[in-house]
């Protein structure tokens, strides 16, 4: 879910779990062979994952080291010693693909992935392991807060149908939920940023301080991080107010919803208690989804604030044909949106007991 | 009903705000932190992506860029002027077109103290010899053995190549005592640097870092910046208001934007290089002369210089040559400084002698087919692709289909190493060295067939004339020799087109004379203005203090 | 559609039911119906209105614009002033005249990659939904490998793939990255369809299942794909523009992308150019709102309980 669209929009979220109507384990049936063939089928994806990983970087048009030699060009005429010299530091990948794959089977296995290309000498587990806390820190809680946020909106929306408080956090959230990430960004940097100078304009955290866990480090890099935060609540509230908003009106129709009612429930009881409890089940699966994509961090918002995150370091590794950090990234991404979809299955079964049958 | 119409009313609303918000500009102001003292210099020069790796092995592409600042060459060549300083060598000498003797200077110390030694620059040249991964200028693709006394280095050479003394002359040279204890230098992170430089590091952090100046550097009195702050995200937004004393940077609108912002900011933008056409040598109909001069005289290349930079840059002369600062070398017989002027008429007629005729709004071949053409340039790259669209409207005017093809910078270097275009942007020229900017383009040697890479001479130029005359440079020990065949060189690129030049890549020099002046100018172009390599060296030691 | 009757409601279907009435309606009474309801929709219409004014923009362009979109050799980067609305770009073209002629493209670019992807999503989704067995898995293993895999890096790397083609290669990434979602969302609501009567029915009178899935089930899901296609549409637009943002697309045609791209280069902040950020990016925001609010309308034909006014 890092994409550009990386909430899932309103009207478009997808009230549907994975597998979820997946033929049930059938009632004569053995359930252990439902769950062995859904783990059967969570692998085969993970290993196709993985080869894709494996496949991507190697489409794109010119090695690593021809990446590196169009950056040294630009300021003039590059020798042939300096492409040797370039590609012995590289280490630009040797062996034909069939080696290349198992070695990287190899690396995927150990988590080894050697080391990366554009950052040489780093390795690319040096890499992920500095820019990764930033990212589930920054993205992490911005997809909690949003979705909390989003869900009470949606809530209220739906309840208080018709009136302001539906239109305006409806509309409101369709416009802001449209509004591209990085024009966003650059509006909010370049006002609170330059013109006002209310907030640092880049990094995770002040030029001359580094990394600890002390109070005053938190401060700074909590004061660093609210300009992406803002960018990124502000373009993705919206698709939670209206996915809650839509699953949660139907359910407001149901039966038992007016059952309760007509039992002298207080409104807001049934609101919150019964109906909501409903509807934010389907929401539960973007979230979950959107949880796992958060590993993936906003490219586009990191882009522009700096911001040392895994979405920073991916687009750098795609741009420059990283292929060691990219599968490394890539790897990580699809394992934990895998991972998180195979959790939010499960739990659907244990918030909603109808569909554990 | 009303409601819609208030939420469409709001909308107008917004859109004529925005509109009016548009009309006044903010004027953004640069804001020096005050908290940066006088003789404290703020460079934008290093780059984090986001973070900087504390990585000062100066021979690694990822160094950081203040590894320049700490370890010097034994000559520096700026680029600009083409000019040499002796610097840890105070001079060298040809006795024959195979050995270069380098005089070592005196009373040069490390950092940490140690002395500076003919052993160290023996010891750095086996070094890259070794560990090839290191030699990034490949030294060692012309040097067959080195020697030292105690005060001279003598490198003989594996054949008489008198320009390759530059090449091996601006060398880094690291300490002995310290890099021998190396494992592999090619991938060693130096994250404790000592070298010959002005300047050692002082604090470091992943977002920025300082620099405090080596009171025992040979020319500890010309060195003005105490203390020197590398912030590692320079973005132009930065760059107009954080108050930096030098820059790096390409900034649009600069007179407005930087000089504009305050802080007796000024800039300097010589030309670097020379962005040229590689035409495809190897495919017709480009191979044909009166083709290329058809196309040479269509295009008017002020406009294209305007259009890619701005108007900050001038349009370039077909000699290969950068003017005005390196008018030494010009050859005074050609017309109006190598300048091509468009001329419609002229470029027509040539394409008529080539069986080009322009029928209605088309040129047409011999063949019956309009004359089409594809220029491919690196995606991103968007001074060139400025350059390159006022080229297709040019061209197109005088009849020529032209497409335009934008691969990401990789399949860019790609498709130009393999021939794999009709016209390629690229840049030429630059390097300071006469032998050099002509060598890769001109020699035979790089030749290489279409569909393999060949790692210069992009364009297939196949001439043996002009190696005739790169191998006589490179026997040639008297100036006035080297002159001679620097003018035919610069005939040939002129009559032969086998490029053609467009206009001036700039050196995008953005400099604040509120706490050092004396910067390279117009007026006064000493050294490159660049922010990387080893000239800055060269600035960091002429710049004077204001207060 | 007050025949309609709502069935219990299940979590495991999908909320936009459409209750089928037996024989599959004529299309033009559905566009007809369908219209009619998307209209009566408060936020729809102010949708459809948007959506009008940006397609009639593209649509006369050249009537409208004051110069030519790449026509340059204006002043560059000059405030607004009444030969220039909006200002100039710093390589000296009329910002107005881009943003009326970049309306083209991201319309076009919206429009044909939203329907192209939601017409892989109809033909995978809806075939399996009403597949079983091994085909269906395979299907399934191929979507989720799509929804797994990263978007924006996956974009990239076709994009760097498939460089220097223009509009066409933007519109073939957004189309590799975007049907998965629809395809599955499709897929369930087929799934739901495929147990009802009327399907069985037409399985017991011998018809053939392409005949069951296009002819019988398609259009009962005349809604969701018109949903599916607004929503797709919406992200190939913000896809558009970011991918040109990260000059990843082709910075020489003219759209709200790459004069958000053009912009950023030359820092149009600092040169006080700030409509060049400004409007092209309110213009994408406004697009992409007008279609999310016309599924507002959409949503409301196949759920009646989201239609506009009706308290509970």
């Amino acid at each position: 879910m890092t994409s550009v669209t990386a909430a899932p929009r309103g009207v478009d979220a997808d009230p549907e779990v994975d597998e979820k109507t997946e033929a049930p384990p059938s009632r004569s049936g053995n359930p252990w062979g439902y769950i062995l063939r859904k783990i059967g089928l969570f692998l085969l994806t993970l290993w196709a994952a993985v080869t894709v990983n494996f496949i991507l970087p190697r489409l794109m048009p010119g090695t690593p080291a021809d990446a590196a030699l169009a950056r040294l060009a630009q300021n003039g005429p590059v020798s042939e010693a300096t492409k040797a010299a370039i590609e012995a530091q590289l280490g630009v990948p040797t062996g034909n693909l069939f080696e290349q794959y198992i070695q990287y089977l190899g690396q995927v296995v150990t988590l080894n992935f050697g080391v990366s290309y554009t950052f040489y000498p780093q390795t690319v587990s040096e890499l992920v392991s500095t820019a990764l806390p930033y990212t589930l820190v920054l993205v992490g809680l911005v997809t909690i807060i949003a979705f909390i946020l989003g869900t009470l909106l949606g809530v209220l929306a739906a309840w208080k149908r018709g009136t302001w408080l539906d239109t305006l956090p409806t509309v409101g959230g369709a416009f802001m939920s449209a509004f591209p990430y990085f024009w966003t960004a650059l509006l909010l940097l370049f006002f609170a940023g330059y013109v006002w100078r209310l907030f640092p304009t880049s990094g995770a955290y002040g030029p001359t301080a580094t990394p600890a866990f002390t109070w005053d480090f938190f401060v700074d890099a909590l004061y660093h991080a609210i300009l992406p935060a803002v960018t990124i609540l502000i373009t993705s509230l919206g698709g939670w107010i209206l996915g809650m908003r839509n699953t949660m009106i139907p359910t407001l129709g149901d039966d038992y919803v007016a059952f309760a009612e007509a039992n002298g429930l207080k409104p807001r009881t049934v609101a919150l208690r019964y109906a909501a409890r409903n509807a934010i089940l389907p929401n539960l699966t973007s979230f979950g989804l959107a949880l796992g994509g958060v590993v993936g961090g906003s490219i586009l918002v990191e882009q522009v604030f700096g911001y040392p995150g895994v979405g920073y370091l991916l687009f750098n590794a795609v741009t420059n044909q990283d292929y060691p950090l990219m599968q490394a990234l890539f790897l990580m991404i699809t394992l934990s949106v895998l991972v998180a979809n195979f959790i939010v299955d499960i739990l659907y079964g244990v918030l909603d007991p109808r569909t554990r049958r | 009903m009303t409601q819609t119409r208030r939420r469409w009313g709001a909308a107008a609303l917004a859109v004529a705000a925005a509109t009016t918000l548009a009309a006044c500009s903010i004027q953004i102001q640069s804001a020096p932190d005050p908290s940066i003292p006088d003789d404290t210099m703020l460079i934008a020069a290093d780059t984090g992506s986001p973070m900087m790796e504390r990585n000062f092995n100066p021979y690694l592409a990822n160094k950081r860029v203040a590894s320049f600042y700490i370890y010097e060459p034994l000559v520096i060549l700026d680029n600009v002027t083409g000019e040499e300083f002796p610097w840890l060598a105070t001079g060298y000498e040809l006795p024959d077109p195979s050995t270069i003797v380098f005089t070592i200077r005196d009373g040069v110390t490390w950092q940490d103290g140690e002395p500076f030694t003919t052993d160290d620059v023996v010891f750095t040249l086996n070094m890259l010899k070794e560990f090839p991964a290191t030699d990034t200028q490949g030294v060692w693709g012309y040097i067959a053995s080195v020697e030292s006394d105690d005060t001279t280095v003598t490198i003989h050479l594996q054949n008489p190549d008198v320009p390759a003394a530059q090449l091996i002359a601006t060398t880094l040279i690291v300490p002995e005592h310290i890099w021998k204890d190396v494992d592999d230098p090619g991938s060693f992170r130096n994250p404790d640097p000592v070298g010959t430089g002005p300047y050692q590091l002082g604090n470091f952090a992943p977002q920025q870092y300082t620099m405090d100046k080596y009171e025992g550097y040979w020319q500890a009195d010309k060195v003005a910046a105490e203390h020197l702050i590398l912030p590692g995200s320079n973005t132009q937004l930065d760059i107009a208001t954080r108050g930096y004393d030098w820059a790096y940077s390409y900034i649009s609108d600069v007179d407005n934007v930087w000089v504009g912002a305050g802080n007796e900011n000024t800039y300097w933008f010589p030309p670097g290089g020379t962005i040229a056409l590689f035409p495809n040598l190897a495919k017709e109909p480009f191979d044909n002369l009166d083709v290329r001069q058809g196309l040479s005289l269509a295009l008017d290349r002020g406009a294209v210089g305007d259009a890619a930079a701005e108007g900050y840059m001038d349009e370039a002369g077909q000699t290969n040559i950068l003017l005005p600062y390196q008018q030494d070398d010009l050859d005074p017989s050609i017309p109006n400084s190598g300048l091509i002027e468009q001329n419609r008429d002229a470029a027509l007629e040539a394409f008529g002698r080539a069986g080009y005729t322009l029928q209605g709004d088309q040129l047409i071949g011999p063949d019956g087919q309009q004359l089409s053409l594809s220029i491919t340039t690196a995606n991103g790259y968007t001074d060139w692709l400025r350059g390159v669209q006022e080229v297709q409207r040019q061209w197109s005017a005088i009849g020529i289909d032209v497409k335009v093809s934008t691969p990401q910078p990789a399949a860019y270097q790609l498709a130009l190493r393999n021939g794999d275009y009709d016209f390629a942007m690229g840049g030429t020229g630059g390097t300071g060295s006469l032998f050099r900017d002509f060598n890769s383009l001109l020699s035979t040697d790089f030749l290489k067939p279409v569909g393999e890479e060949a790692s210069n001479n992009f364009e297939r130029y196949d001439n043996p004339d002009a190696q005739a005359l790169l191998d006589q440079y490179k026997v040639a020990l008297d100036d006035d020799e080297r002159r001679e065949i620097g003018y035919q060189l610069q005939q040939i690129v002129y009559n032969d087109l086998p490029v053609l030049a467009l206009y001036y890549g700039g050196s995008w020099g953005l400099m604040s004379n509120a706490k050092f002046t004396n910067w390279p100018s117009a007026d006064n172009p000493y050294a490159s203005p660049k922010t990387y390599e080893s000239t800055p060296l060269i600035v960091l030691t002429s710049l004077e203090a204001v207060k | 559609m007050t025949t309609t009757r709502q069935p219990m409601r299940d979590a495991t279907q999908d909320i936009r039911t459409v209750q089928p009435t037996g024989a599959p309606p004529n299309p033009w009474q559905v566009f007809a119906r369908t219209a009619g309801t998307i209209w009566s929709n408060g936020k729809a219409r102010l949708g459809l209105i948007i959506l009008a004014f940006f397609v009639l923009l593209a649509i006369f362009a050249p009537l409208i614009a004051p110069y030519g979109a790449t026509e340059n050799g204006f002043d560059r980067s000059a405030d607004a002033s009444p030969e220039h609305w909006l200002g100039t770009t710093a390589a000296g073209e009329d910002v107005l005249s881009q943003l009326i002629w970049g309306a083209q493209i991201s319309i076009f670019v919206g429009l044909v990659a939203g329907a192209l992807s939601t017409l892989v999503a109809v033909l995978v989704g809806l075939s399996w939904g009403y597949t079983r067995g091994f085909i269906a898995d395979v299907i399934n293993f191929i979507v989720n490998l799509f929804l797994v895999i990263p978007g924006l890096p996956l974009m990239i790397v076709i994009a760097a793939y498939l460089s220097g083609g223009g509009i066409g290669m933007i519109i073939v990434v957004v189309v590799i990255t975007g049907w998965a979602w629809g395809a599955r969302v499709l897929r369930s609501q087929t799934q739901s369809l495929r147990s009802r009567d009327f399907v069985t029915a037409a399985v017991f009178s011998g018809e053939r299942p392409f005949r069951i899935v296009f002819r019988e089930i398609l259009p009962n899901m005349t809604s969701l794909i018109v949903g599916s296609f607004f929503g797709a549409a919406t992200a190939a637009i913000l896809a558009e523009a970011g991918l040109e943002f990260l000059g990843l697309g082709d910075s020489s045609i003219v759209s709200w992308g790459t004069m958000l791209f053009w912009a950023q280069n030359s820092n149009a902040l600092l040169t006080g150019q700030w409509a060049l950020l400004f409007a092209p990016g309110l213009c994408i925001a406004l697009l992409a709102t007008s279609l999310t609010l016309i599924n507002f309308g959409v949503d409301g034909i196949s759920n009646p309980r989201l239609r506009e006014g009706k308290q509970r």
